[in-house]
């Protein structure tokens, strides 16, 4: 039996699992035995189509959650929409959780039925520009690549005759590839807001590759990998001292890297320069909603503000769309990307939100999709 | 909680965006992004986000109004292709190649050719045609100088983000259209006479458009300019194959435009009307009149998986599964071959059934594809093959009378393929909706001779006189229509 | 327009029970007021929602004046105190979007200070004269 707030190194006792899963196939063996044990109905697992490309499906199949798994940076895809309405087990990288515990804020999850198995994240990357990235700077062709990991800094492409190829990722973003933008300022590494936080920092020794560490986050945490252990699909072990400081320093090496993209990314701009900017970016936009669609921490549906009072024929300078949506994501944006991501006129929009979330955010001493004791800002609490 | 997964391309026109569509074990359908596409990074436009209302009218078999099976409508629609004459077969390229091949092939046993609706196709000499087919988008991004006839943030949206990291990497961009276009430094209507003036050379590029009411005029037009200065020409399309039925069009001859089949029609020059995903009454500017005259027929069979406006008034309906569950490839503005991950091959197998019934050979999916691959090679072949006589006399347009105002379309995908979309306004020159004193929120009264009525508006940089509308009006007579409307 | 002088386009909310009170007091004492002034009358303070201002604003409005019941004189007995959460909100996105401060203001009045807002009004006007027109302001509208 684990406690809440116990650090343990784990893996899948299956060998096939264990050796087929980034590091040791832990969080794959703990979302199968949700499944096989009736913790859940179904569990979001990503559909591997290629190297570059995976689709979330959900899945009441044991057998194919155990045959997913792998690390896949250049998947950039948000899986918290899945969670809505459903009993399901998820694994997550922070921004996934965050978007859960927003919708879950919002009444769009019950958390109480959904899992979160939480994944260390240092940056994920666009497909395209991944594949531009290995002909120009690895000069690799892309469907020769069989697999990549990400190790002390340094990019690494593993191709299917066994070469390795590795470059920092700080050259790489230089030239303008690498992780996404977004990516790049991320303020959560590890997601503590899952029920589960796992990932390979801090796994050394003979141990690396094929362990996960694994601290339980909270009574739904302890409650899975207790059933995953009883189900005799994973095996853990305490970390130690080391490996816990290992975890850290990582962790804090990539939050220093990351607030100082933030400076790079979010220049100061003038006031009057400022509303140009925006009046400039939005101008191009042809209102197709996908920016709301993706958005893992909007709960409104078909009818909200930002739509139903939206109209098409309105010659205003900027629209009501675009207020209401950065009025709304003020208090509740996450950063994830995900509306730059599918923007048809590729509008810088994530970065947009930023510049007005984060100074809302950081004010209220408040950050989204870290826990459920504070209601959105916007929300009036009446002492 | 079973959800089945197809890589697909949307159907709203040409670009070809690739795309997921999501089937849940309900059936719902619902799109998500595939990222990794080349074409798109898989963002879509307008009408992409909307497919899964695009995706919610499945074609229903159909003999004479009755529901019937495919078999009893591939008997009903052999019968009545059997000994017929003054035949005319219509593929607009709304479905994938494999299918579009397998149409050809009953034209073949029809004695027959496959039309493709676009009069511009029909008029151009065939070995004029490789200069109308697309370049890759990226080329877009690193023209020097772009020349716009088309508005592409209604038109063709994704490629908008091309034209901007053109903007981005230095290119000068004119639009020549009729609005004001954001992204581009300059806006000018333009004469033929004045294209000298742009000042075009080898690192221009000319994006237009043709679909089936394309003045034939206007691209003879910008293919001279292009032979005069080297400048290339993208041409963009409506539908999701055009690109591919064009260069699967064996010699072309006595191909027609969409409105010169109508005008056959009502000529009683063609008796029987075969569709293949290709609705007139859609296509036409005047649904009513498009409607009257298809009456006219003496057999309207229909090979759709779409239950579009014209299989209400088929003899004969003959379903097949949505494109995204078609078996196939598709051909996209750039000249890509897009493959579907779907497997159904209804489509084929209804035709091949068709033909066999007809006297002809049955033929399968793989027989098709191999054929594709054929001619494809002989096009790819063939390499530069932009012959220089393609030097056209046109003679000039008309010019717009002073003192009348005109309704005019601008072809988007929800015009074409008749979607609900909340663009229900005209766009108004300030000057005439001051003139008007129309008020904010308020209509405008249209009058034209086929009716009127009242339209929200929006203001927008437009020619004094022009009224621009994004769908399909029922006072409209054709692509362009005189308006009577007081201040006019 | 071109020969008078430019006069901004000023939206108030007023509050039915205090604020709108305040203006009719205004009237009624013959305060001299600018005629920039357009005011919407909404049961409490608590009420607008922060997508009305900015809706405001893209309309043309120069300048957005949210006024209510003094803070503990609510008719409703917190709306005004909602009212400046969202407000306090609403300031930092206007701040941020690069619009002057000035174009959004705050003010408490009751019923019986019609003096209180017709000074209010008529500074602000002032402000934004100075000002000039709001950027937001779509093409063609005044």
């Amino acid at each position: 039996m684990v406690k809440v707030g116990d650090r343990l190194l784990g893996y899948a006792t299956d060998p096939d699992v264990r050796s087929r899963g980034a590091s040791g196939g832990l969080v794959t063996a703990v979302l199968a035995a949700a499944l096989e044990k009736g913790l859940v109905e179904g569990v979001v697992v990503l559909k591997r189509m290629d190297e570059y490309e995976a689709i979330p499906v959900i899945t009441d199949d044991v057998q194919e959650v155990l045959a997913s798994g792998g690390s896949m940076h250049a998947v950039p895809v948000n899986l918290a929409k899945h969670a809505v309405g459903r009993k399901i087990a998820m694994p997550g990288k922070p921004c996934d959780v965050r978007g859960v515990i927003e919708q879950a804020k919002r009444n769009g999850v019950d958390l109480e039925s959904t899992y979160i198995v939480g994944l260390n994240c240092g940056g994920t990357m666009h497909p395209v520009v991944t594949r531009e990235m290995l002909v120009r700077m690895y000069e690799i062709d892309p469907e020769d690549v069989s697999g990549e990991e990400i190790e002390k800094g340094k990019l690494i492409f593993r191709t299917k005759d066994g070469e390795e190829k590795a470059i920092p990722i700080d050259d790489l973003e230089e030239a303008g590839y690498g992780r996404r933008e977004n990516c790049r300022y991320c303020t959560v590494k590890i997601p503590t807001s899952a029920d589960l936080a796992c990932g390979n920092w801090g796994v050394i020794g003979e141990l690396a590759g094929n362990a996960t560490f694994c601290e339980v986050m909270n009574e739904k945490g302890k409650r899975l990998l207790d059933n995953a252990i009883e189900a005799g699909f994973v095996d853990v072990r305490p970390a130690d001292e080391k490996a816990i400081a290992i975890r850290e320093k990582v962790n804090s090496a990539m939050l220093s890297l990351g607030s100082e993209w933030k400076e790079k990314v979010f220049t100061e701009m003038p006031d009057q320069e400022r509303l140009s900017y925006y009046m400039e970016q939005f101008a191009d936009c042809i209102h197709c909603g996908a920016c709301k669609e993706v958005c893992p921490v909007c709960t409104c549906g078909e009818d909200s503000k930002c739509t139903m009072f939206h109209s098409l024929a309105d010659n205003y300078r900027m629209s009501m769309y675009h207020m209401v949506r950065l009025l709304h994501l003020s208090d509740s944006c996450i950063g994830c990307g995900q509306c730059s991501d599918v923007c048809p006129v590729d509008i810088p929009v994530t970065s947009i939100f930023r510049r007005f979330a984060d100074p809302a955010q950081k004010k209220r001493n408040y950050e989204p999709g870290m826990d459920l004791t504070r209601p959105p800002f916007l929300e009036v609490m009446l002492k | 909680m079973k959800e089945s997964i197809y890589t697909s391309v949307c159907p709203g026109c040409s670009i070809g965006c690739g795309l997921y569509i999501r089937e849940d074990d309900r059936g719902a359908v619902s799109i998500d992004f595939l990222k990794s596409s080349p074409v798109n990074r898989g963002k879509l436009c307008r009408f992409g986000m909307r497919l899964p209302h695009y995706y919610s009218t499945p074609a229903t078999g159909k003999v004479e109004g009755l529901g019937s099976g495919t078999e009893d409508a591939v008997r009903a629609a052999a019968s009545r292709l059997r000994g017929a004459e003054k035949v005319a077969m219509l593929s607009v390229g709304n479905t994938t190649c494999e299918e579009h091949i397998a149409f050809m092939k009953l034209a073949e046993s029809l004695g027959t050719v496959v039309h493709t609706g676009i009069p511009v196709y029909a008029e151009l000499p065939p070995e004029c045609h490789p200069h109308l087919e697309g370049m890759p988008f990226t080329d877009i991004e690193n023209a020097e100088k772009i020349v716009l006839f088309i508005d592409p943030y209604v038109q063709y949206p994704l490629l908008v983000r091309r034209l901007l990291a053109a903007k981005r990497n230095g290119a000068h961009i004119t639009s020549a259209g009729t609005t004001e276009l954001h992204l581009a430094h300059e806006n000018r209507k333009l004469s033929p006479e004045q294209y000298a003036e742009l000042d075009l050379d080898g690192n221009s590029v000319i994006i237009t458009d043709i679909h089936p009411h394309t003045d034939p005029c206007h691209i003879r037009q910008l293919l001279n300019v292009v032979l005069d200065t080297g400048a290339r020409l993208h041409v963009v399309k409506p539908f999701v194959n055009s690109e591919g039925v064009d260069r699967l069009a064996k010699g072309r001859a006595g191909t027609m435009g969409i409105s010169q089949i109508m005008d056959g029609i009502e000529k009683g020059d063609i008796r029987t009307l075969v569709l293949l995903d290709s609705d007139p009454v859609e296509l036409m500017p005047d649904t009513d009149r498009a409607v009257e005259v298809l009456k006219k027929l003496d057999n309207l069979i229909v090979i759709s998986s779409r239950d579009s406006l014209v299989n209400a008034i088929a003899d004969v309906v003959i379903a097949t599964e949505h494109l995204y569950r078609k078996r196939g490839t598709l051909i996209n503005a750039e000249g890509k071959l897009q493959e579907n991950s779907g497997q159904g091959v209804d489509g084929i197998d209804a035709m091949s059934m068709l033909s066999r019934q007809l006297g002809a050979d049955g033929f399968d999916h793989r027989q098709m594809h191999g054929y594709l691959h054929e001619r494809m090679i002989d096009t790819l072949a063939s390499e530069n093959r932009k012959p220089e006589y393609c030097r056209m006399e046109c003679g000039t347009v008309p010019a717009q009378q002073n003192g009348a105002c005109t309704l005019e379309y601008v072809y988007n995908p929800f015009m074409w393929f008749s979607q609900p979309d909340d663009n229900d306004f005209v766009l108004l020159d300030r000057s005439m909706v001051k003139s008007l004193g129309l008020k904010k929120g308020g209509t405008v009264r249209l009058d034209s001779e086929k009716g009127s009525m009242n339209m929200r508006y929006r203001v927008e940089k437009v020619p004094e006189g022009t009224i621009l509308t994004g769908r399909k009006l029922p006072i409209a007579t054709g692509t362009v229509t005189k308006i009577r409307t007081e201040g006019c | 327009m071109t020969d008078k002088e430019w006069e901004p386009k000023i939206v108030a909310f007023c509050c039915n029970w205090c604020s709108y009170g305040g203006a009719d007091t205004a009237g009624m004492g013959r305060f001299q007021q600018p005629s920039s002034l357009r005011i919407i009358r909404v049961m409490c303070s608590g009420r607008i929602d922060p997508m009305h201002v900015l809706n405001a604003f893209l309309e043309g409005a120069d300048a957005v004046l949210v006024t209510g019941c003094h803070i503990g004189d609510c008719h409703y007995v917190n709306g005004n105190y909602k009212a400046e959460v969202r407000y306090r909100f609403l300031e930092e996105m206007v701040r941020e979007l690069g619009l002057e401060p000035e174009r959004l203001q705050l003010n408490w009045i009751s019923a019986s200070e019609g003096e209180k807002f017709a000074n209010f009004v008529r500074d602000v006007t002032a402000q934004i004269r100075q000002l000039g027109p709001s950027p937001l302001k779509p093409e063609g509208v005044n």
